[in-house]
């Protein structure tokens, strides 16, 4: 996009609606904001038709408020929840067919590079875990195999959660969902450790109860993508409706769950650490 | 009739904590005033998870939000 596009021309303030004003009155673009700062400044996410309490939405709500460069990233989906909200904000959107997300990723990445040589444009996939690690597995796994520079957010709600309940491979064994009756037979894949195999620069895994590391682990995933390869997070974001958990404790789920298998894991290479390490400390002579 | 979540400006406005802005699902909803010092609840999009009660009452023991029932014009 960029961000002459986002500005309104002279004499056209009066007509535009006054939720695209004060996005670009109070908005994110062409400013850096701070994921504490949330609820201080228009979002560029708008009102969606995600479920109450649902912490997908929150995850994207979070996500949007901690991108780097919102006026040049582009994302991308796919058949899910997530897509519900993602389309509702305003950074362009690409809804890939079912599973073809990172192919998708891939080549649009690839003919940014080199339709704007000078600029950095951001390329970012969410998907949950049915387009990336089910049905979307083989080209989740070849764009990681040949090192494509984006970045792949797995938002794992373990659950087909808008086709009715039916298992995933992500979904817990023994789990008991309303199309998997028995219980499912078969371990959870561990998606962060193939992520690694597959040539991976930056992995991490988090349950979103902590507003600013996801938001740390978020820049950190894109900036490393930006020069040395792919990146890939893993986050638990919890399905209520399917999960039948009461809206007001998904939050107490999402703590348990952290103290039981979605602890905070982060992983990356050598260059990267040092890349993120000669960052911080720029930043640091620069509040001195 | 909605289920939204009211703050109670007086006792927010005390503590100055932006917790609950922060783990609200939804986005400008719960916002956070900065010369009062307050959060404040915009009704027309709240969809009344009652997340924000859990982090203010369970998490922090400040209670200053509360669910209501909130009546439109018709």
């Amino acid at each position: 996009m960029g961000l002459e596009y986002v500005r309104i021309s002279p004499g056209f303030e009066r007509y535009m609606p006054k939720d695209y004003v004060d996005l670009v009155k109070y908005g994110q673009f062409g400013r850096q904001v701070d994921v504490q700062q949330l609820g201080q400044f228009k979002e560029l996410v708008e009102e969606h038709p995600m479920c109450a309490g649902c912490f997908m939405a929150y995850f994207i709500r979070i996500f949007y408020a901690s991108l780097p460069n919102p006026e040049d990233t582009i994302v991308i989906g796919t058949a899910g929840c997530a897509r519900l909200a993602l389309s509702q904000a305003a950074v362009p959107f690409v809804y890939g067919n079912y599973g073809d997300t990172n192919a998708v990723a891939s080549g649009l990445k690839r003919a940014l590079t080199i339709r704007f040589p000078d600029k950095v444009k951001d390329v970012v996939v969410i998907a949950g875990d049915g387009g990336l690690i089910d049905i979307g597995f083989g080209m989740t796994m070849h764009s990681w195999f040949r090192r494509e520079k984006f970045t792949t957010i797995m938002v794992d709600n373990e659950v087909y959660g808008n086709t009715g309940g039916q298992e995933s491979g992500m979904s817990p064994k023994g789990v008991q969902l309303k199309m998997a009756p028995k219980g499912k037979q078969f371990d959870k894949i561990n998606a962060v450790e193939l992520a690694k195999v597959a040539g991976c620069v930056y992995v991490a895994k988090l349950a979103p109860t902590n507003p600013k590391r996801i938001a740390k682990t978020i820049r950190r995933a894109i900036l490393a993508a930006r020069h040395f390869g792919p990146t890939f997070i893993h986050a638990y974001t919890s399905c209520n409706i399917e999960y039948s958990i009461p809206t007001e404790k998904v939050l107490e789920d999402a703590r348990k769950r952290e103290k039981q298998d979605f602890a905070f894991y982060e992983w990356m290479t050598d260059e990267v650490r040092e890349y993120f390490e000669e960052i911080e400390k720029q930043s640091q002579e620069v509040k001195v | 009739m909605y289920y939204v979540a009211e703050v109670n400006e007086s006792e927010c406005a005390k503590y100055n904590c932006k917790q609950c802005v922060l783990f609200c699902p939804e986005p400008n909803t719960l916002m956070y005033h900065n010369t009062k010092h307050t959060a404040w609840v915009n009704y027309s999009r709240c969809k009344g998870c009652a997340i924000c009660v859990y982090v203010c009452s369970d998490l922090l023991k400040r209670n200053c939000i509360q669910m209501v029932m909130m009546t439109t014009g018709d």
